[in-house]
């Protein structure tokens, strides 16, 4: 095992213990500390990969800004205390199942992934920063400008919901 | 491609007319001429691609788009139902909040989501046409502040909406793990025995994600609620235009990428559909409120849209755009009524025979073309999507299911009927009916008819 593998299979072992962490404690805040360590695992892969663009973009959005908002929110709203109200066995059991079936066919069907002849792309410079820039700017171009209707959108749609209107409760 | 740009801008025009003017009827009216523009724009586009025979379709940009002759004439359909939405239901739109025209940008960006749809050839395109369609989708269920349900039904729908979002994008990276390709084109390649399991689970999520979006069973849990508790001139944009469009981009990428995978899918989709004409009908039988039962009956009608994406012949895409039109004209005008009564229970619609009857014809003409009686555009696009599953030939049970649940369908859209002409009662009304509403509602009432005399005039591909 050379390093390139053990960094990988650490990552891996990082990313994934971490992730069940983020489902499996009780507390908000550990949830969210769990899923920035999970981000941090992912990057390392991207790093691995050759894609250092996407390694530092998942940083600083992920793992910086939109975690910070996380942690705003369940700060500001007081979700620390464990408040969730607890579910009935018939209904853990029911998605326990549902989730197990659905895992066991999606693992059923990609366990001879190898088989089949699946296109692997081995790394390449395609994720470092001047060739993403020359891809973006010329083959999809187009989906990066329409992309500005959707942010308009959504920009309208914050200023929208987040202006004052007098609430009435509703009479039906 | 003018369309997009066209669009777009007049979404803009929208964000600053509102910010110049406090004038809300001023803001409806230069909505009414911007859409009549844009659907002059669509026209002239389809002009030029009738003159263009022989040429290939002109592909934009590496591919990402192929603005066939199909494309164009769909989206010069949709920008049609659009402006008959607008001159409809403008006033309505204008009551809801106080921002009217965000509301109208809103609707435009909607607009572009749905050019995309109608001629994307690439599955980014696809991804950020769904997302321009559902973004606003969201802030318009909640656009009314002051009611609670308003509220959760925005919220409602952004939570699981996002959540199917995540889905199409699973499915899109396996297909991308399977083919190396984002093109649709490509996905051709896709062998049809011994199919590539990465690309089968894709195939499958995007089922997923995409029956979420047509509100098909059993992805249609949140359409009531959200339908129910928009505003109602909302309800009527979301119900039809919207959904006609995601209808579209579902039938492009299964007929012309996954077309020769039929075996694999056509078992799922034939599933779904049983189970979204069962749960449609059988429930809007119990509804008591006329909104919800049309919430109910919008799942319905998609049931019977999935025909189209079943059957893998020239006749589905004809009975597509049959059916999104004949559908979006008749719900529209439907929704342009029952805005206008204080009361949508059916008790609400007693008597209103005796008290406006011009109003309660125009009403009985578009229940009867939803529920796809004779002469009236319904029946055409039924007829049209049940003839392509017809020739398709593999699926002839769930026809004869379907028209089963069309007679169901009766029941409850009668039922209507039978409350405003049989019952005695006093209908009350939110606001006059002026001589403009009865003008539009007695134009919207001509064009369901004339679809059900003339369907091929729908045709022109």
């Amino acid at each position: 095992m050379d390093l390139f593998e053990a960094i990988f299979w650490f990552l891996t072992a990082m990313a994934i213990g971490s992730a069940l962490g983020v489902i499996l404690s009780r507390n908000p805040i550990n949830s969210v500390l769990f899923l920035i360590a999970t981000f941090f695992a992912i990057s390392g892969h991207y790093i691995l990969m050759n894609a250092q663009f996407l390694a530092i973009v998942n940083i600083i959005v992920y793992a910086g800004a939109i975690m910070v908002l996380f942690l705003f929110v369940i700060m500001l709203m007081n979700l620390n205390a464990d408040v969730e109200p607890q579910k009935s066995r018939l209904v853990q059991f029911a998605g326990i199942i549902s989730g197990g079936i659905l895992f066991l066919l999606i693992l059923a069907a990609l366990r001879d992934m190898k088989a089949a002849g699946v296109i692997e792309k081995t790394a390449t410079d395609i994720g470092l920063m001047k060739n993403l820039g020359k891809t973006l700017f010329q083959n999809y171009v187009f989906p990066f400008e329409i992309s500005s209707v959707l942010f308009l959108s959504a920009m309208i749609g914050a200023m929208v919901i987040g202006k004052k209107e007098t609430l009435v409760i509703d009479k039906n | 491609m003018k369309a997009i740009i066209a669009a777009t801008i007049i979404g803009v025009i929208m964000m600053f007319a509102s910010i110049l003017s406090n004038n809300k009827s001023g803001i409806v009216s230069l909505a009414t001429v911007l859409f009549f523009f844009l659907f002059g724009i669509n026209i002239w586009e389809v002009y030029e691609s009738i003159n263009a025979t022989g040429v290939a379709a002109p592909a934009y940009l590496n591919n990402m788009m192929s603005l066939d002759s199909f494309a164009i004439w769909f989206s010069m359909l949709m920008s049609g139902c659009a402006l008959l939405y607008i001159l409809l239901l403008g006033k309505e739109i204008a009551k809801v909040g106080k921002h009217v025209g965000e509301y109208f940008a809103l609707i435009a960006f909607i607009m572009v989501g749905i050019y995309l749809l109608a001629g994307y050839s690439n599955m980014l395109m696809l991804f950020i046409g769904i997302e321009i369609l559902s973004i606003p989708q969201y802030i318009l269920a909640g656009s009314d502040k002051r009611n609670l349900k308003s509220t959760e039904a925005s919220l409602k729908y952004f939570l699981m909406g996002s959540f199917s979002t995540g889905i199409l994008l699973m499915g899109i990276a396996m297909l991308y793990g399977a083919t190396g390709s984002f093109d649709i084109i490509n996905f051709r390649m896709l062998q049809t025995d011994a199919l590539n399991p990465l690309a089968l689970s894709g195939i499958l999520f995007l089922i997923i994600g995409l029956g979420f979006k047509v509100s098909a069973a059993p992805m249609h849990m949140w359409t009531p609620d959200v339908y129910d508790g928009s505003p109602t001139p909302f309800t009527a944009f979301m119900s039809t235009i919207v959904k006609a469009g995601v209808f579209v981009a579902f039938l492009r990428l299964f007929h012309a990428s996954f077309g020769n995978l039929t075996n694999h899918w056509m078992m799922i989709v034939a599933v779904i559909t049983a189970t979204t004409l069962f749960i449609g009908n059988i429930t809007a039988v119990f509804q008591q409120s006329v909104k919800r039962m049309l919430a109910y009956s919008s799942i319905a009608q998609a049931g019977f849209m999935l025909f189209a994406i079943l059957s893998v012949n020239a006749t589905a895409w004809q009975g597509i755009v049959i059916y999104a039109v004949a559908y979006s004209v008749a719900t529209i005008g439907m929704f342009a009524v029952l805005i206008k009564l204080k009361d949508y229970t059916y008790d609400g619609f007693n008597g209103l025979a005796k008290k406006e009857p011009a109003l309660a014809f125009f009403t009985t003409i578009f229940l009867m073309s939803l529920a796809g009686i004779p002469l009236t555009g319904g029946f055409m696009a039924k007829y049209f999507v049940l003839l392509a599953a017809v020739q398709q030939g593999q699926v002839m049970w769930l026809v004869i299911f379907a028209l089963i649940m069309a007679a169901v369908s009766v029941y409850y859209y009668f039922k209507v009927i039978i409350a405003m002409y049989f019952k005695t009662g006093e209908a009350e009304l939110n606001h006059e009916v002026t001589g403009y509403d009865k003008l539009m509602l007695g134009i919207t009432c001509l064009l369901v008819i004339l679809i059900g005399l003339m369907p091929q005039l729908l045709l022109n591909l």
